[in-house]
């Protein structure tokens, strides 16, 4: 069964230059459980089409069909209660609310889905990532990694049935950089998740099962890895 | 409400960012809360005063009053079987200081005889401390009698010194420091003096057609009906041309005076509140601005519109809840402030307590101000793509919000404007106030775009430093239209005000004085009159008129009872109270008939009545219409034969009625005279008349215009304090507003610095900036506050509007210096900072 599935995507926004194409009729299928890396240079694309797999954004042609949800012309607040119930996403930059302490943080999404346990079940995931001491942590009182440990325990605390993480390792050093991957693997290996993975480094690429290689806002390359 | 509380929860971790964004949002909607809970309190105080002491306001339950003559055996009978009764005779009159038996300085006075029942509520107080009775008594050659220390002053006498009253003299028994119904008694023309009703006889005032006024005062009963009373004495005495008061209405005309100069308060309030709000939808926005990223990244986790919407709604609420507790606190204490500061100078009765009231309103007007002013900006927030967080130039969908919340927003502001009008005596000058303010806010947001619109295509300075100045004004985020509003709203008031003011005033100080005659002279008996134009006549008098004049009440027009004619608001004073009457065969030098014409030299048929044309059409009255008066307890019914145009501005003689003779001539009456003389013969005048003419009030104008100006200028001062309010919370914006744009300035000037300027340098670009922005604010100010003070001049009151250059300038090199002052001091970080630091990086 496909998680997702992208069908002759187009995306084009408006700029003070005129019209800018992002997307050119990208179409991608991806099944359920599967790591997939989207790789390619800056302005490739990449993160446009994680943002209209993830219902961030609208595209301007095409269909967007993900874990069995059209989202092509959902409003907006449906698509807000698609991401909630849904998908979990990693950002390059963390994006933790700097008043809500991690263990806020990470029941965020489980209060927006009316979750009972919200704290107890974030407080598991937090010490499913090791910051099991860092509770009550502000986000400015964590090191990078430490936040995007957060980040990662937010994604996936609704269980997600994908997971998107656009380039998660990009604000860290290579060592914590590397933890962070291993974690974020290890979360899908435990969880089945499916995982759609935005990145320009060639060997975090190589970690998942299927590179799909983007240039100028189209698919070039679609490959296994084993 | 599991949507509430859960907004409600992820608010409640959102502030503990803490407040410094809502700083000036506090500020404002606190000086607003503060302004309008302060000022209704205060009223509050006041008209509880009023009618708590209505009793002792009065002198009693109900009053009768009945001018010209007393009240007849049978009156008598009646009011005495409601209560205790006492009667006061009130008049002008010429107090004579003696000196050596002679007499030497004189004075115009208030004269109040009373009987022995005199007051039948409240205490008179006197300096030393004795019995009322005990002080007025008469002995064979003289009476006793009170006086305020005023009068003292004026005739240079003190305690103990004779005056002489008519024929009659009195020892000044005691100073007059409480006289407990003054309050109902009207405008005063000279120092108050209180004798007996035994010593009033004795001065040979009391002749029949003298302007005199009777007052009797009844203390009814406990659970005594005043409205029984009321139609009782109507039944008994339908004809006796009585005006009734009452104690719930003792002091009508300080009542509305009150009510009056609260609405106008509490529109500045409200008008410091829309600035506020101005300011306070700004700190929304920008607050908003610095959470785009929190706010996208909770939609991006799932996060729907309307609880971002709630979440942010909640917070702000939250803080304006808290200003608004803390407005009420201050506004609800204000009162006991200006009790401990100015209490003794106040001189209506006040009962000082904390008011629920004026503290509920004061609640709502600010929390329904901030929700219309924070809304549209919330609005806007709501609708932050969680696509922002990937990258900045994605257009957001509905930049303006959507309508529900901008039809929530309007909601909002309607309810402030429409519990605005309601609680107004004046729903027009309320609705004129507020669609001004409106305006004025629409106005000046236009005067911004265009400003910035102008300034863009202007050819480039040659100077870099103006270059520079003037790109600030126009890039984007500059200030330049919140300056504009914040400034431009609280100037345009004070403008208004300011050339208000002077129009005013010179109307009473300048203008008046050319036209106003120099003396008014009343009660000058028919035997007199002879002898009275002989003496003008030695003088070198122009203007002089003498016109017979006795007092009346319009009772009906067109049969119709005057309480229940339909007439307009600004007409229906005509109809409360007595008017003065004249007749004239002939018409009165100068008379200017609108419509109709004047009866024959000769006319002595059914009376005519030459009538006032702007006050018939406020009375919805033309030519052969009738109006019935009741003069000295009879009715006349006259038929209107011609319209006059009468002007009182310039302080002349003049009646809004005059009868034919005929029938009106046959009542007692007397004279009234004005002249003018040349500034040196005033003295010798002044003497000449009141040697010969004891009997006669000699009104001498240029005093009453210089007490009215003393009112007008403690008036006038209140409205220009009360529109500072204003301009504190314009000031509050505007420092919001510079604090805003620091942190760009500091980039600004860092670059500039490495780049070779000088402190010096930035300063003066800065300078320009703010001195130029400002100013034109002020000329902006200066135009908007002209058309108003014009509009009031001209449909108010009818006079031609002063321009006053020193106003003029004021508004303008005051905006540019206050703005100024704030832009340099907001920049002082900017300018003071080493380049090294910024560059550096955090």
């Amino acid at each position: 069964m496909s998680a997702i599935v992208l069908d002759g995507i187009s995306l084009t926004l408006s700029s003070a230059a005129g019209p800018v194409a992002i997307l050119s009729g990208v179409t991608l299928s991806v099944e359920q459980g599967e790591t997939v890396a989207l790789l390619g240079p800056s302005g490739s694309g990449k993160s446009s089409l994680l943002m209209v797999a993830a219902g961030l954004e609208r595209p301007t042609a095409g269909r967007a069909v993900v874990a069995g949800t059209d989202i092509t012309n959902l409003g907006e607040d449906a698509l807000a209660r698609f991401r909630r119930d849904a998908i979990g996403i990693v950002f390059q930059s963390f994006h933790l609310i700097p008043t809500m302490t991690a263990l806020e943080n990470v029941a965020v999404p489980l209060e927006l889905a009316g979750a009972a346990d919200a704290f107890a079940h974030a407080r598991a995931e937090l010490e499913a990532v090791g910051l099991g001491a860092r509770l009550e942590h502000y986000p400015g009182q964590l090191s990078g990694g430490e936040q995007q440990r957060v980040a990662l325990a937010r994604a996936i605390a609704p269980r997600p049935k994908v997971l998107f993480a656009d380039e998660p390792t990009g604000n860290l050093d290579g060592q914590t950089g590397a933890e962070i991957a291993d974690l974020l693997f290890a979360l899908h290996a435990r969880d089945r998740t499916t995982l759609f993975l935005v990145t320009h480094e060639e060997a975090l690429a190589r970690r998942c099962g299927r590179i799909v290689r983007l240039k100028d806002g189209r698919i070039v390359a679609d490959e296994r890895t084993r | 409400m599991n949507a509430l509380a859960l907004a409600a929860r992820l608010a409640r971790r959102e502030l503990r960012s803490g407040l410094s964004g809502f700083r000036i949002f506090f500020a404002c909607l606190v000086l607003g809360v503060t302004a309008i809970a302060g000022v209704c309190s205060l009223a509050d105080a006041l008209l509880t005063g009023l009618a708590t002491q209505g009793q002792v306001l009065l002198g009693g339950d109900v009053a009768v009053g009945i001018v010209h003559r007393t009240a007849t055996g049978d009156e008598r009978a009646f009011l005495a079987r409601y209560g205790r009764t006492s009667e006061t005779v009130s008049m002008r009159g010429m107090a004579y200081a003696l000196k050596n038996g002679a007499e030497a300085e004189r004075q115009l006075i208030e004269l109040k005889a009373v009987d022995g029942a005199y007051p039948l509520y409240g205490n008179v107080q006197l300096s030393p401390n004795a019995k009322l009775a005990t002080a007025l008594a008469c002995n064979t050659n003289e009476c006793g009698a009170v006086a305020e220390q005023s009068l003292l002053d004026h005739l240079h006498v003190a305690r103990g010194a004779l005056l002489r009253v008519g024929s009659q003299d009195f020892r000044i028994a005691g100073v007059l420091t409480n006289e407990p119904d003054r309050l109902s008694g009207g405008f005063s023309l000279g120092p108050h003096v209180i004798i007996s009703d035994d010593g009033l006889k004795r001065t040979g005032l009391v002749m029949l057609g003298s302007l005199i006024e009777y007052s009797y005062r009844v203390a009814l009963p406990a659970g005594a009906s005043i409205p029984a009373f009321k139609r009782a004495a109507a039944d008994a005495y339908p004809d006796a041309g009585w005006q009734i008061s009452d104690r719930d209405n003792a002091a009508p005309g300080i009542r509305s005076f009150v009510e009056q100069v609260t609405m106008f308060l509490t529109l500045v309030g409200l008008t410091a509140l829309a600035v506020g709000g101005v300011g306070a939808g700004q700190a929304v926005g920008a607050f908003l601005d610095r959470k785009r990223s929190e706010i996208a990244t909770l939609k991006a986790l799932g996060a729907e519109g309307g609880t971002i919407f709630l979440m942010f709604f909640l917070q702000v609420m939250t803080i304006a809840v808290a200003a608004v507790a803390l407005g009420l606190v201050l506004g609800a204490l204000l009162p006991f402030g200006v009790e401990a500061l100015y209490g003794a100078e106040i001189p209506a009765p006040a009962k000082y307590a904390v008011y629920g009231g004026p503290l509920l309103l004061a609640a709502v007007f600010g929390l329904f101000s901030a929700a219309a002013f924070a809304i549209p900006p919330l609005a806007r927030a709501r609708e932050i793509a969680p696509a922002s967080l990937f990258r900045d130039i994605v257009a957001p969908s509905n930049a303006r919000g959507r309508l529900p919340y901008l039809a929530l927003a309007a909601g909002a502001a309607a309810i402030v404007i429409a519990l605005a009008l309601f609680i107004s005596p004046s729903v027009v000058f309320a609705a004129y106030f507020l669609g001004g303010v409106a305006g004025g806010l629409i106005v000046l947001n236009l005067f911004a775009l265009g400003l910035r619109w102008t300034l863009r295509r202007l050819p480039r300075p040659k100077s870099s430093t103006f270059r520079l100045a003037l790109a600030n004004l126009t890039r984007p985020g500059a200030a330049t239209s919140s300056v504009v509003v914040a400034l431009g709203l609280g100037l345009t008031l004070l403008a208004a005000v300011m050339l208000l003011d002077g129009t005013v005033a010179a109307q009473v100080k300048d203008d008046l004085p050319g036209t106003a005659p120099t003396f008014f002279f009343v009660d000058i008996q028919p035997d007199e009159t002879d002898a009275f134009d002989r003496t003008v006549a030695r003088f070198h008098p122009s203007d002089y008129k003498r016109s017979p004049m006795i007092r009346g009440r319009i009772t009906a027009l067109n049969k119709i009872a005057a309480k229940d004619a339909k007439v307009d608001q600004s007409a229906r004073w005509a109809l409360s109270g007595d008017r003065g009457i004249t007749y004239a065969a002939t018409p009165p030098k100068g008379t200017d008939i609108t419509a109709g014409k004047w009866w024959a030299a000769n006319y002595t048929g059914p009376t005519l009545i030459s009538f006032d044309g702007e006050l018939a059409e406020g009375l919805h009255l033309k030519l052969g219409d009738t109006i019935t008066l009741n003069v000295l307890g009879r009715e006349i019914t006259g038929t209107i034969a011609n319209l006059r145009d009468v002007d009182f501005s310039n302080g002349q003689q003049n009646f809004v009625l005059i009868l034919s003779p005929g029938l009106i001539d046959k009542a007692p009456h007397d004279f009234l005279a004005s002249v003018r003389v040349p500034p040196r013969e005033e003295e010798t005048m002044y003497r000449a008349i009141t040697d010969k003419f004891p009997n006669v009030s000699t009104v001498r104008v240029k005093d009453a215009i210089a007490q009215v100006n003393g009112l007008l200028q403690e008036l006038s001062d209140g409205v220009r304090a009360a529109s500072l309010v204003t301009i504190l919370a314009g000031l509050f914006v505007l420092a919001g507003a510079i604090a805003s744009g620091s942190r760009a300035r500091l980039y600004d000037s860092t670059v500039l610095k490495v780049l070779g300027a000088t402190r010096a340098r930035i300063a003066s670009i800065y300078a320009i900036e703010y001195g130029l922005i400002g100013a034109l604010t002020g000329l902006l100010a200066l135009g908007a506050g002209t058309c108003a003070a014009w509009a009031v001049t001209h449909y108010v009151f009818d006079v031609r509007l002063l321009f006053d250059a020193g106003a003029a300038l004021a508004t303008v090199i005051g905006g540019a210096i206050v703005t100024l002052l704030f832009g340099l001091i907001g920049s002082w970080t900017a300018l003071s900072a080493r380049p090294a630091g910024l560059l550096r990086g955090p």
